[in-house]
């Protein structure tokens, strides 16, 4: 299960899973998004390879028109998922 | 434990309610939980992807023998695929983590003591271990 909720046009906030199974649904709601982005991962308890992938390449297209992509409230599971990868020194995690 | 599941990532629903299952009954931690999902959904996936086939099931089995985890995925009639060969890219951080490829592999390794890869008569084992006790 993977709920993305657009709290305004410059917060959303991810609950659930965010696997292979959901990542092509969450990269179509996100390439809607544009202008500086604050994606609040509260309540996503989970995430992989997949879902990290969604993450890359919406800071790719946001930082390609100079906008700032920044990842609050990770669960410290989630959390780890970026620092193995490599990703907690390339992207903004708060 | 074993269980069969249909080549497709629409199975990652039904493989993570056979891991709930199972560590349930082996007392697992939500830690050791989320890493077993995450090296089945990586292994799975990347077979979904990249193994050519004729049947369209991937059997897992999950056993535990004391502080020993082992996960078990086999491809049956398929094209040999060993990702043990597959070097995963870096993770030392800047934009060379931003590139794509490698990194469920990455996982995996960070996550699992050992994986090894069997290939015989056109079928594939990868057999992944995992300690609990440290």
């Amino acid at each position: 299960m993977l709920e993305i909720k657009v709290l305004d046009p410059g917060t959303i906030a991810l609950k659930g899973r965010l696997d292979a199974s959901k990542a092509e649904e969450a990269l179509v709601l996100f390439k809607k998004l544009n202008g500086p982005l604050i994606a609040d991962f509260k309540e996503l308890d989970y995430i992989s390879s997949a879902g990290i992938s969604v993450i890359i390449e919406t800071h790719r297209r946001l930082a390609g028109s100079g906008h700032a992509f920044r990842l609050i409230n990770m669960q410290p599971r989630v959390r780890n998922v970026f620092f193995y990868s490599g990703l907690d020194r390339v992207l903004t995690i708060e | 434990m074993e269980r069969r599941f249909a080549r497709d990532v629409g199975s990652l629903a039904a493989i993570f309610d056979f891991v709930t299952e199972f560590a349930a009954r082996q007392g697992l931690t939500e830690d050791q939980r989320y890493e077993v999902d995450l090296i089945l959904e990586e292994l799975f996936t990347n077979l979904v992807k990249y193994s050519s086939q004729r049947i369209e099931q991937i059997a897992i089995g999950l056993e535990r023998s004391g502080p020993r985890l082992t996960l078990v995925m086999r491809d049956f009639d398929a094209e040999e695929f060993d990702p043990t060969r597959h070097r995963p890219k870096g993770n030392g951080g800047g934009e060379a983590a931003l590139k794509s490829g490698g990194r469920g592999l990455a996982l995996i390794r960070k996550f699992a003591d050992e994986v090894r890869y069997d290939y015989r008569d056109r079928n594939g084992t990868i057999t992944v271990t995992k300690r609990l006790d440290r």
